[in-house]
């Protein structure tokens, strides 16, 4: 009883953590508009940045947190909104989304390069000691954590329900520009947003860090504020009663399975299961909960199409590509680089190319965003590497087969999911991936898993130069086959679904089957390239296919254009060498990418100077047409009724 | 012009569309209530009311995308009512909508197109070109390239064919969404004011192609605010107020009910220029 006790004060402790950080993303919201993904990145630096202060530097408890919370939080909150989320009004619906994974991968960029990611860290909680109460061990940091919570669920109350500012908080979620009319300024009411989602994220870092008596790293500190993130979907990311009572119940249902069911379990899964709870949580209830209605945060701009490859250019292209390839594979042969042969880094940034295509095909064309490519793309590798003993021919096919199965079962229950809750699913599933799957002891070894590289009866790729051009010819393959759905019904198809899913469900297309199938066919191309990269590196291990390197090659194709096949290709040359000379800063890079494109959804390739190289398929119709730029609205619509009237009477 | 009854050589076969007993309920407000209706082949029957009736909670009901809470849906003497709407699409339904739902970043040509090939299947498209040779694809092809090109000249849109479907005024967009319609080949056509945004020489020809689809045996239902428009194609006319069917009946009886008078072309004489999209 007394034991039950112990894990209910636990979990109660644990869920007042989660619901002070849920709060925050809430707040912002229903403030912006903007669901942040850096979240759980600004409680971690607040953590860090406490640590920092009061055990490096010996400073004053209260003043480090007066410091954390009151002035470095708050000021960067209304920093954000000012330079990276203003600008964006207006912008199409998953901008918001990479700017916030963008900033997501610059915070745990700058805290790797701040405090080293492999150490890990005692926070000290904010009163030490503990005191007894019917049998049960309290910490004092228990009850300060549950008292928080306490205190923002009074002062959120009030806020939202007794002030003028409440009023405007609740209005701006409708509509910003009826705000705007009457009074009130929807910037100001966001920035609030932003400044109070911060400061709550910073005091929930602090706060859960103080509970882990065993230390935390920044990755796991950073996803333990994203526990939160389960409860705001539960919450519908509006309602602040209910996300708090989801967060007190998932920090209780976490506690009674880690205490109770685990023990109980096989030795590797004691350590893995607690680790991936929390991201099943997170799963279960985004494809559970109706999703809230998402509001974009503007009126949603025209993205101007990708002009289609023709088959004759795809060719060229392609056999262009493959001579270059063929020249480097000549010359390159020996040259070193950081002790890895460029050869295998051209390898590198062909298998990687092949996640970019799989994005392109996925994000570009289907038009959903995927944060789990990593994780298909590090299944494969390791079947490849089990079977047949690694480096058969049979297991690229095998990676291919399991990832493709794999992407139908994850995009099954996903498959009504769009934009940010998409995003989200696949980031959960990609965590629980990395974290349940690949750090379990058995999957990749503490050395990593040898794959070995690709043997066919009287053909060998043992060699630098032979391997090279394996991975670059799937690479082509792949490419073709992206350009050529593109060009097919197919890819009108996927185009269309993206662009209006109740249109395309009235001509009689099936919009989930349809988003299975590319969601099963990208993942199926992100194993296959797991596979190749298996073979290019010899050895994988966890570190290769972790979220946070998935986010970060996200971000780079979409810098570039996640609609092209050069955006792909290019993100992927981006992602390889930064990450060859400086791993590192590899977030810092990608965070800094997808900020400067901003809310140009077409990427860099997508940007109006570089189009303009490109024939237009407005100008095809010719100047006579009423297509040409130049006229306006009301002289194309005259021609338009010109046209149609002849039309008619030349009918009748 | 006249209204069009029974087209002759039309025959009077079973009702392309009928709603029975349809209520939906939307929180605290019951946007349809009871309401039943029925659309035959070879009319283009109206459907008009003020902003908010329920006009196109109707056609959402109609086209599967919302489920009803009571009432049945039949389409060609099926019950479709637990269809979804692909299922109700090959079956021959087809619409349009009043808020744009074009495929903004397909060009016009290929929206069409998207309709054209909804039945297509690409894998027999390999198995075709398999047994018989590439050139019977490119036939295919070649087929469905020409029957855009008819469907957009029919629509008037043919000098647009290459644009970007996102960057058309309104009035284009509108005929786009028909086409995109068309291209289905449907039995049964819901149009959700196809002639908001369009002026009158525009709104006259879109009248005429509307008499000629019926005219072909197309049963067409039409939601119009343009009032001129509805009183020369329409036969019959249905008027939903609050989600009832207030009235039904030919243009005239229409025109001269008291109930709809007063609860629709009260202040606006002779039923003119009552023209404008409820947004």
């Amino acid at each position: 009883m007394s034991d039950f006790l112990q894990y209910t004060v636990f979990g109660v402790m644990l869920g007042a953590g989660f619901a002070i950080a849920a709060t925050g993303l809430v707040v912002t919201y229903a403030a912006s508009g903007v669901f942040n993904f850096a979240h759980g990145a600004v409680g971690m630096t607040a953590a860090f940045l406490y640590w920092e202060l009061v055990v490096h530097d010996h400073v004053p408890v209260p003043l480090a947190l007066v410091v954390v919370l009151l002035v470095v939080a708050p000021l960067f909150g209304a920093l954000v909104e000012r330079v990276l989320m203003r600008r964006l009004h207006g912008a199409s619906a998953e901008r918001p989304v990479l700017v916030t994974l963008g900033l997501l991968v610059i915070l745990t960029g700058v805290a790797t390069l701040v405090w080293s990611p492999t150490v890990t860290r005692v926070v000290n909680p904010l009163v030490a000691g503990t005191f007894r109460l019917v049998g049960v061990n309290i910490e004092y940091q228990y009850v300060i954590t549950v008292g928080l919570a306490a205190v923002v669920a009074v002062a959120l109350r009030l806020l939202f329900f007794s002030t003028r500012t409440g009023l405007a908080l609740r209005a701006v979620v409708d509509d910003p520009d009826l705000l705007a009319m009457a009074g009130a300024s929807p910037n100001r009411v966001s920035q609030l947003g932003w400044v109070l989602g911060f400061v709550l994220a910073a005091l929930a870092g602090v706060l859960i860090a103080g509970t882990q008596s065993t230390g935390v790293n920044i990755a796991a500190l950073t996803l333990l504020v994203v526990n939160g993130y389960a409860a705001a979907v539960v919450g519908r990311l509006r309602n602040i009663p209910v996300t708090f009572a989801a967060a007190v119940g998932i920090g209780l249902a976490e506690s009674y399975v880690n205490s109770y069911a685990v023990p109980h379990l096989a030795q590797n899964l004691q350590t893995d299961v607690p680790l991936v709870l929390p991201m099943i949580f997170f799963f279960v209830a985004l494809v559970t909960v109706p999703a809230a209605r998402l509001r974009a945060v503007g009126r949603l701009t025209t993205v101007r199409a990708q002009r289609l490859v023709g088959a004759r250019q795809a060719a060229l292209s392609g056999i262009a590509f493959a001579v270059v390839v063929v020249l480097c594979a000549v010359a390159l042969a020996g040259d070193q680089s950081n002790g890895t042969t460029v050869l295998d880094l051209a390898g590198q940034v062909m298998a990687f190319g092949i996640v970019g295509l799989s994005l392109v095909l996925v994000t570009g064309y289907a038009g959903q965003v995927s944060l789990c490519q990593f994780a298909f793309m590090g299944i494969g590798a390791f079947v490849m590497g089990k079977v047949a003993g690694g480096g058969s021919l049979l297991g690229l096919v095998a990676a291919a087969g399991v990832c493709g199965v794999l992407g139908a079962l994850v995009a099954l229950p996903t498959v009504r999911l769009r934009d940010l809750y998409l995003a989200l699913a696949t980031f959960a599933f990609a965590d629980a991936v990395a974290t349940g799957f690949f750090a379990d002891v058995h999957v990749f070894g503490s050395g990593g898993l040898t794959v070995g590289r690709v043997v066919l009866p009287g053909l060998s790729f043992g060699g630098d130069r032979a391997e090279l051009l394996l991975v670059a010819g799937c690479f082509l393959g792949c490419a073709w086959l992206v350009l050529a759905l593109r060009r097919s019904l197919v890819g009108r198809r996927l185009v269309a679904l993206n662009d209006s899913p109740a249109a395309f469900a009235t001509v009689g297309l099936n919009v989930p089957a349809t988003r299975v199938v590319v969601f099963a066919v990208g993942a199926a191309m992100a194993g296959l390239a797991g596979a190749l990269y298996g073979t290019v590196e010899g050895v994988v291990g966890t570190s290769d296919f972790s979220v946070f390197a998935g986010v970060i090659f996200f971000l780079f194709v979409t810098t570039w254009s996640v609609r092209s096949v050069g955006g792909a290709l290019l993100a992927s040359i981006t992602y390889v060498v930064l990450a060859n000379v400086w791993d590192n800063g590899l977030g810092l890079f990608a965070g800094a990418g997808v900020i400067l494109v901003g809310r140009a959804a077409a990427g860099i390739l997508g940007a109006e100077p570089l189009q303009r190289f490109a024939p237009l398929a407005s100008r095809s119709t010719g100047r006579s047409g009423p297509a040409g730029e130049a006229l306006g609205a009301d002289s194309r619509a005259a021609e338009g009724a010109f046209a149609l009237g002849s039309e008619a009477r030349a009918a009748g | 012009m006249p209204g069009v009854p029974g087209v002759p050589g039309v025959a009077d076969g079973p009702a392309a569309l009928v709603v029975s007993g349809v209520s939906v309920r939307f929180g605290g407000v019951l946007a349809l209530d009871d309401v039943s209706l029925e659309a035959a082949p070879g009319h283009v029957t109206g459907l008009i009311g003020p902003n908010g009736a329920g006009k196109t909670t109707l056609f959402n009901v109609v086209s599967g995308l919302h489920h009803p809470d009571h009432g049945t849906v039949h389409l060609f003497g099926r019950d479709v009512t637990a269809l979804a709407p692909p299922a109700r699409a090959r079956l021959g339904l087809a619409r349009t909508f009043q808020r744009l739902e074009l495929f903004g970043s397909l060009t016009v040509e290929e929206n069409v197109l998207v309709g054209l090939e909804s039945t297509a299947v690409w894998w027999h498209r390999r198995h075709r070109r398999r047994r018989q040779g590439p050139g019977a694809l490119d036939e295919a092809d070649r087929r469905r390239a020409a029957r855009a090109a008819r469907i957009l000249a029919e629509v008037g849109l043919t000098s647009v064919a290459g644009v970007q479907a996102s960057t058309l005024p309104t009035g284009l967009a509108r005929m786009a969404e028909l086409a995109r319609a068309l291209a289905i080949d449907p039995r049964l056509l819901l149009l959700d004011e196809p002639g908001s945004g369009l002026d009158r020489a525009e709104s006259a020809a879109l009248g005429d192609l509307l008499v000629r689809l019926a005219s072909s045996g197309v049963a067409v239902l039409l939601v119009e605010h343009d009032m001129e428009l509805v009183m020369r194609v329409c036969d019959p006319i249905h008027v939903l107020d609050f989600g009832h069917v207030i009235a039904s009946g030919a243009p005239a009886e229409v025109r001269e009910d008291p109930a709809v008078q007063a609860a629709y072309l009260g202040a606006v004489p002779d039923g003119v220029g009552v023209a404008g999209g409820d947004r």
